[in-house]
């Protein structure tokens, strides 16, 4: 894992297409979902407007754009990581009652465990996570001249998530590498939940992968699909909502 | 001022696998049981049909049918040279709660049974 934060990418760029590629027939659902430039029906959508930020700062915001979009490049596979809503994702997960700790036991003693007695800090997710992006910008101060994480070229935007990958970014009174393996995981989880938690927009992240998204019976088409390969656009819960 | 309740002839606590499974055995034995149980009061028609039963980040991810560990949680340690330490979010095991307990997040997984299992008689007498 350490060897290259994008070598999962790479994976699911193989995996992903691997799916689609039998999935999509003539018209690729990867290609299908790529945003339409031209010509916008009379009743089409304006083309979607940002979503305003409600939990984040602007610049953990600025932040937390760029990790996701250093995460997930813009590319032939999918927009970037924040054009895919994994951004606002956060931004709704760190405001939500998990973010603020609910359901969490938040009462000493507060000891530096061993890794496998699991999280151990006082820190709810949304503080983690300020505390976590604040840390993170003091050491880019100090290692990268003067900027914040987001001010940084891609390049060193690369550079600097492995080296806290790796644990070898000296963070003050921080775990760099723990930090590291939050802001993957959630961006993760943005990429790939449910688009009424405002990422994975317009079911990219399960196209990607062939994954069909909310049905879960398929005994009424086993006879449909005998000895053919099950392939079918993903639907979201609010499909069905 | 406490509540003087009605006498019962058997209280279980704990209605999931176990706990069910005990009060059943008591009512056909004829006595009145009454289990008690934590948690949400949870109705099935709601929460275990789609399109919430497919919802992983709130299920799966986010553990919505776990206990809840701000009121109460375990500590552990892996050896008498460690300091016990309270688990903050459960993760590695998971206890649920509510009505049916483990019984309304079981995977329905069995994994096979290893050559020991079958050998847990004789390990105990051995012992």
């Amino acid at each position: 894992m350490a060897d290259d934060a994008f070598a999962r990418r790479k994976f699911l760029v193989g995996a992903g297409l691997a799916g689609t590629a039998i999935a999509a027939g003539v018209a690729g659902p990867v290609e299908a979902q790529q945003p339409a430039p031209a010509a916008p029906a009379v009743a089409a959508p304006a083309p979607q407007a940002p979503e305003p930020f409600i939990t984040l700062t602007a610049p953990e915001a600025a932040f937390i754009v760029a990790v996701v979009d250093t995460l997930i490049p813009p590319d032939e596979l999918s927009p970037s990581g924040s054009d895919c809503g994994v951004a606002v994702f956060i931004d709704r997960q760190l405001g939500s009652a998990w973010g603020g700790g609910a359901k969490m036991y938040r009462a000493g003693p507060f000891l530096k465990g061993k890794p496998e007695q699991g999280y151990q800090l006082p820190l709810a997710p949304r503080e983690y996570f300020a505390s976590g992006i604040a840390a993170t910008n003091t050491w880019t101060r100090k290692a990268y001249g003067g900027k914040d994480f987001d001010r940084l070229a891609a390049a060193d935007r690369i550079a600097a998530l492995k080296a806290m990958e790796d644990g070898k970014a000296e963070f003050e009174n921080f775990d760099a590498r723990a930090f590291f393996a939050q802001l993957l995981s959630i961006t993760m989880a943005g990429f790939f939940a449910d688009p009424i938690y405002g990422g994975n927009r317009d079911m990219i992240a399960w196209k990607l992968i062939g994954f069909p998204g909310l049905p879960a019976t398929y005994a009424d088409k086993v006879d449909d699909y005998r000895d053919r390969r099950y392939a079918a656009e993903p639907q979201s819960i609010a499909d069905f909502s | 001022m406490a509540t003087r309740l009605k006498e019962i002839d058997a209280v279980v606590i704990g209605m999931g696998f176990s706990g069910a499974i005990l009060a059943r055995e008591l009512t056909k034995a004829g006595l009145n049981v009454v289990g008690l149980e934590r948690g949400a009061d949870r109705n099935p028609a709601e929460e275990f049909t789609l399109t919430r039963l497919r919802d992983e980040l709130r299920y799966v991810v986010r553990l919505e049918l776990m206990q809840d560990n701000s009121t109460d949680t375990i500590t552990f340690r892996n050896g008498s040279d460690e300091s016990a330490l309270p688990i903050r979010r459960f993760g590695a095991f998971l206890p649920g709660e509510g009505v049916g307990g483990t019984g309304i997040h079981w995977g329905a997984l069995h994994w096979r049974f290893l050559p020991t299992d079958f050998r847990i008689k004789s390990a105990l007498t051995e012992k």
